[in-house]
């Protein structure tokens, strides 16, 4: 199974460039995610990769082949398209079967095919119906289906939970999840769902505005996002971010509130425009989940709850601005309660101001 | 509720009006058609037959003196072929202008579309002379090459419109099948257009077959001739017919597109809404 190769891709439409320079190395049988904002260029990118779209530079690898200029149906790809693009006046087996007709298959190759495809997607009770007897899981199986039974090197998903309830893509993850475990097949997946993206891949390439932002294992991305950008975009609730500059060993805030240093950025100079970031997940409420090791404790009042259940989100004034922090194993807490909060000092991201970039040591290791 | 109930009335009471207003020519017609000629002139005009037995004989008479078997062959050539052709072209045209990116796309659809802007009437001059030119007058080819012609504007018009509509997920959904334009034309395209294909065919065949004009001036000879130019023979200063028979054979001319109608009716319903269901 050959995977995926983007040498220098570009677009433009016009006089507008939506893919910027675009370098890709997909290794055989992964499992990739395209993230990022709505007009990043993820799904420009997934269309030149299919064959649907014409790159205006660069080239194209599937394995050791050039497929630049290669029409759709001879890259080896299957595409499922956010809309399922069901052919709504054949069959689901006249849907499963359509392209194998196109390329000519023998009746017994197709049936095998097809019938193997319905087993495995449980569509062998629908095979008679048409798309608009079927609900949106259905519909969702069988756009899979006519990928499946063509038997692709790499699989391009479009999107395809968008149109989903939240249960239903929950469930429809894991089933793709599972697919790709079974068949090893390269999947490339376009998703603006940080959420699936960090579900389901083992890659995960962050776009925007056509550049890639960063690449890496969802841990990685999450853990050290490369700059304020992939920061924000990964992670639920995102990340908050606060500006302040270096004065020795410290950081310190709009409000005058100074915090210690990481170990990852303590080699920052006297002086420097600094953004920190910091996640829900390392502002935790005393008494409330596991206290950090290297903690700085504050008091504030509760501005706003959203309570999910199995833990409250609670949002509170910090350093002129607003925080979020999670209470696990929560109680009820009313706005203006004042808790006691703690900093993780060790999970605290640092940014340049100007740049965005990063600031972490390269070196340093990860914050895990 | 006085004021829903008195505006209900006034619309039924409109409605009804405008029910009898249709009813009466179609009254006549009917009435007309059972009376001989004899039975016609004695009575007023809408007067009821005294029974049906003068029918046979009029449709007898209607049919043989207009040699409408002829007529309505050759109609339904020009209908079928003529309208079956104009609604193909048109679709192949509307996919290109919906469906297609190429040069000047615009323009072409407004080429196509101004042969509706301009009344029929002012082709049948230059129609004629080049008829006469390259021998196609008096010919079933020349006949149908005009209407052919004519029908294809506006079934185009209708065809973009309709498939501009249809997702275009589908054509690349078909292109990774490794459907070429034709096939996703034939196999994608064409199937999820038929309700409109259905209203427009009847739509240019009842025209194709009602027509008058472009048969009287093209085709002079019987054997070319269309129904609606059949029935031209009870015209003129000695033609010396009775609007008995002239009713009878109108109506029979008119039998056939009423038949199609109510045979294609759920497709041309359909095709009215001109909406596709995914």
């Amino acid at each position: 199974m050959p995977g995926v190769t983007i040498e220098g891709l570009q677009k433009w439409y016009g006089g507008s460039q939506v893919i910027r320079d675009l370098h890709l190395t997909i290794p055989d049988g992964a499992f990739v995610a395209l993230v990022g904002p709505s007009g990043c260029g993820k799904s420009t990118t997934l269309r030149m990769i299919a064959g649907l779209e014409m790159p205006s530079g660069g080239r194209i690898y599937i394995g050791s082949e050039d497929v630049t200029a290669r029409p759709p149906a001879k890259r080896g790809v299957a595409m499922v398209f956010q809309s399922y693009a069901l052919y709504p006046h054949m069959t689901v087996r006249d849907n499963l079967e359509f392209g194998l007709r196109v390329a000519g298959a023998k009746l017994a190759d197709r049936v095998r095919r097809v019938t193997a495809a319905a087993e495995m997607l449980h569509l062998s009770d629908l095979m008679e119906r048409r798309p608009s007897q079927l609900s949106g899981g259905q519909r969702q199986r069988v756009a899979i289906g006519r990928a499946l039974v063509r038997e692709p090197s790499v699989f391009l998903f479009d999107e395809p939970l968008s149109n989903l309830d939240a249960q239903l893509r929950a469930a429809m993850r894991i089933e793709i999840k599972r697919l790709h475990q079974t068949l090893r097949t390269t999947v490339i997946f376009v998703t603006h769902d940080q959420t699936e993206a960090m579900t389901m891949a083992d890659t995960i390439v962050v776009m925007r505005d056509g550049n890639l932002e960063q690449i890496g294992s969802p841990l990685e991305v999450f853990e050290r996002p490369a700059n304020r950008f992939v920061a924000g975009f990964i992670g639920a609730p995102s990340m908050r971010m606060f500006d302040g500059r270096v004065e020795q060993d410290r950081m310190v805030l709009a409000d005058g509130t100074a915090l210690q240093l990481p170990g990852h950025v303590a080699h920052l100079a006297e002086g420097t425009e600094v953004t920190m970031g910091l996640r829900p997940e390392d502002l935790v409420v005393e008494g409330h989940g596991t206290l950090p090791v290297r903690p700085c404790f504050f008091e504030a009042p509760v501005l706003l709850t959203e309570p999910l259940g199995n833990e409250t989100l609670i949002v509170m004034p910090f350093a002129e601005s607003e925080a979020v922090a999670r209470m696990y194993r929560p109680r009820p807490v009313a706005p203006g309660e004042v808790l006691r909060f703690a900093v993780d000092l060790d999970r605290i991201h640092v940014f340049d101001q100007k740049s965005g970039e990063s600031l972490r040591r390269a070196s340093a290791p990860g914050q895990t | 509720m006085s004021v829903a109930g008195s505006s209900r009335r006034f619309a039924l009471a409109g409605a009804a009006t405008l029910a009898v207003l249709w009813l009466v020519p179609f009254y006549y017609a009917v009435s007309t058609i059972c009376k001989s000629t004899a039975q016609y002139l004695s009575g007023t005009p809408l007067s009821l037959p005294p029974s049906l037995s003068s029918l046979p004989g009029n449709i007898e008479a209607a049919w043989a003196q207009t040699q409408m078997g002829q007529g309505m062959l050759n109609s339904l050539g020009y209908g079928v072929l003529g309208a079956g052709g104009a609604v193909l072209a048109a679709a192949s045209a509307a996919y290109a202008l919906a469906r297609i990116v190429f040069p000047a796309r615009t323009t072409w659809f407004m080429v196509i579309f101004a042969g509706t802007v301009f009344p029929f009437q002012i082709y049948l001059i230059p129609l004629f002379q080049g008829y006469a030119r390259f021998g196609l007058l008096n010919t079933r080819l020349g006949l149908l090459m005009a209407y052919m012609a004519i029908c294809v504007p506006f079934p185009t018009l209708v065809l973009r419109n309709h498939m501009g509509q249809i997702p275009r997920d589908l054509d690349e959904a078909a292109r990774m099948d490794g459907c070429s334009h034709f096939r996703i034309f034939r196999s994608i395209i064409l199937p999820n257009s038929t309700g409109p294909l259905i209203a427009l065919f009847l739509l240019q065949f009842t025209w194709i077959w009602n027509d008058l004009i472009f048969s009287m001036v093209l085709t002079t000879e019987t054997a070319q001739r269309s129904v609606m130019n059949a029935l031209m023979v009870f015209q003129g200063n000695y033609a010396g017919t009775t609007p008995n028979l002239v009713i009878t054979a109108s109506v029979l001319a008119s039998l056939p597109t009423v038949a199609v109608f109510l045979l294609l009716r759920r497709y041309f319903m359909q095709g009215l809404s001109l909406s596709v269901h995914a």
